[in-house]
């Protein structure tokens, strides 16, 4: 039962290397994670802060651009093109083609954001120090141990955020066709990113009507919330605590939650002519 | 139902159970955001509450791809080119500089500087009001944005010296209240911080008047440096003219400590430091009619909005006219609405 879906991601991962626009999006990422370096002193006394901010937000945000059009194009493309007949001739099912897929997928998005994790961490690991003791004596205290531990645990974060995005794509690539599982990924995501607004404007004692409370309570509820992977806030402050149950229950609510979005793509997929 | 149908239904089901299950587990990860303070402190969407216009496409593209700092950055330098260009005054500059802080509470200038512009050049922009009363209604609104700014500024960052320094400044030379300016300057005491704040709160508690803990503050500060040559001569300055006149009212001879005032005021009538313990001396002997004709005599000289603000505190609980001071403008709405929002 495994090896047809080994099988499926082996070749997705290779053929998504192969993509020159993919390597483009990565070449750049690390231009601009390296840029951060001298975009930092945009923020005059907050430089490590600004550090932090331009270099995790690239990642986030090649990560997605990534995501989003490999994804998109993971089963849309197969359709498409016609290929998925050959596949599907063969003893594989359309459960196996679609996690072997989204497995290919992920690897691929995993193994970009771990390259530009890399870059990013021996940046900070370079400049770091020199800020922080420039800072010296000012009131800003950094505690750098602390912070290069929460650089990889933000990095680590990016990963469970894209894992989700790639299930969206996947997902949505089963439904319809390249753009417009693409352009509903971003909405999906940009959506997911304000979801603890959308949680706000369904509050009846912020004026929500009865209907407005369920309708946008309903969708609060089935919205990925993008937020729970960004914790650049904690990064730079020893004041703020987090204890490791925190970052364990992020993932366990991310597995499930990529279940579901798996799960509906299959069902969907199932039922789709090819 | 065919196998097929079952399958389907079925996988629904499960997709319903998965996300119902999934609710409780969502709600404990949001609630602990909010508790280790991972929360992004300003939501971009609150945005819509300021003039969205100063943030252009370019910017709210960062802003929702997660560079949050730099679109921050990027309104600042806008702004900083706003003010280079003389529109320092305008609505737009300080919806930019209230926009950089929404984008990144954490950076300490934009709070800075938002609070000095409203307190102060805001404050004197409003001089071009004509009507006596709208003007200062306005300064004191301005006054209090300011510390609101700042107070904002501070429950974002209250692990930095600036913004309580900024506050208690602010406290001390714009709104001259001197127990704010001593309270919020005491925080900054708590980080490494310059020799001369102690004794700001020790001139602070010479104006207001209170002499004996004016003594204390300076007194420390000759202990720490005993060539703190500011706090020497004030310790002596408060010894010679007004010490004497202190101890007399804390007697509760009254009379005596006023002759005692005056013989200081007699040689410098101007001063605003015998004005202020002559009149305060007269309110404490509850001779409210003297003291508020005092606290007038002080607050005509220049920037003295402190004594302004007690002539009209005891104008209004004399039954008189109360003219219109900023400071007790400010004073009033604060008691009447103890928490506001810039």
């Amino acid at each position: 039962m495994l090896r047809p879906i080994y099988y499926v991601a082996k070749a997705t991962f290779h053929e998504a290397w192969r993509r020159r626009f993919l390597n483009g999006i990565l070449v750049f990422a690390i231009l601009m994670i390296g840029s951060s370096r001298v975009l930092m002193y945009m923020q005059p006394g907050a430089e490590l802060r600004m550090l932090v901010d331009i270099g995790l937000g690239s990642i986030r945000f090649f990560g997605l651009l990534i995501a989003v059009f490999m994804g998109a194009r993971l089963i849309s493309d197969e359709i498409e093109k016609r290929t998925i007949h050959t596949i599907l001739a063969k003893p594989v099912s359309r459960g196996q083609f679609l996690i072997g897929k989204f497995i290919g997928g992920v690897t691929t998005v995993w193994s970009n954001i771990a390259i530009m994790g890399v870059a990013f961490y021996g940046l900070v690991r370079l400049t770091a120090p020199r800020v922080a003791a420039a800072a010296e004596g000012e009131s800003w205290v950094y505690s750098l141990d602390l912070m290069y531990g929460r650089v990889l645990g933000s990095i680590g974060l990016i990963f469970l955020e894209l894992f989700v995005v790639t299930a969206l794509a996947v997902t949505f690539s089963t439904i319809f066709s390249w753009i417009l599982a693409t352009i509903s990924t971003f909405f999906i995501y940009f959506v997911g990113q304000m979801s603890e607004f959308i949680h706000q404007l369904a509050d009846p004692e912020r004026g929500a009507t009865p209907v407005a409370a369920i309708v946008l309570g309903t969708i609060y509820r089935i919205l990925p919330h993008f937020e729970i992977f960004d914790m650049r806030e904690a990064i730079l402050d020893p004041a703020r605590p987090l204890p490791w149950e925190h970052p364990a229950k992020v993932v366990i609510q991310t597995c499930t939650y990529v279940v579901v979005v798996i799960l509906i793509g299959y069902l969907f997929f199932n039922e789709r002519e090819v | 139902m065919s196998k097929s149908s079952f399958a389907r239904y079925g996988g629904w089901l499960m997709v319903l159970i998965l996300l119902v299950l999934l609710q409780p587990l969502s709600d404990s990860v949001n609630y602990e955001r909010l508790i280790y303070g991972l929360v992004r402190p300003m939501p971009a969407t609150r945005l819509v509450e300021k003039d969205f216009t100063v943030v252009p496409g370019v910017i709210a593209g960062a802003i929702l791809g997660g560079f949050r700092e730099i679109a921050a950055a990027m309104i600042w330098m806008k702004s900083t080119e706003l003010w280079n260009k003389g529109h320092g005054t305008e609505l737009k500059y300080l919806s930019m500089v209230r926009t950089t802080t929404l984008l990144d509470p954490h950076w300490l200038e934009p709070w800075r500087i938002a609070g000095w512009h409203l307190a102060y050049n805001m404050y004197v922009e409003a001089d071009k009001i004509p009507d006596p009363e709208l003007r200062a209604k306005r300064k004191a609104q301005y006054m209090q944005m300011g510390v609101d700014c700042l107070k904002e500024g501070i429950s974002w960052n209250p692990d930095h010296y600036d913004l309580y320094f900024e506050l208690g400044w602010t406290y001390f030379d714009k709104v001259r209240n001197y127990d704010e300016a001593s309270k919020w300057l005491s925080h900054t005491l708590q980080f490494e911080h310059p020799e001369y704040i102690e004794r700001i709160i020790a001139h602070a508690y010479e104006r207001k008047p209170e002499m004996q803990k004016a003594l204390d503050w300076y007194d420390y500060c000759i202990k720490r440096n005993p060539a703190d040559g500011t706090a020497y001569g004030a310790t002596l300055t408060i010894h010679e003219r007004y010490l004497t006149a202190w101890r007399l009212m804390e007697e509760g001879k009254y009379d005596e400590a006023i002759e005692e005032a005056n013989c200081y005021l007699a040689v410098a009538p101007n001063n605003i430091l015998p004005l202020h313990l002559k009149a305060h001396i007269y309110e404490q002997a509850g001779e409210l009619e003297k003291a508020y004709k005092w606290w007038s005599v002080a607050g005509k000289t220049a920037l003295n909005a402190h004594a302004r603000e007690r002539a009209a505190r005891l104008a209004r609980q004399l039954g008189k006219e109360v003219p219109p001071e900023p400071a007790d403008i400010m004073r009033q709405e604060q008691m009447a609405v103890p928490e506001r929002k810039f």
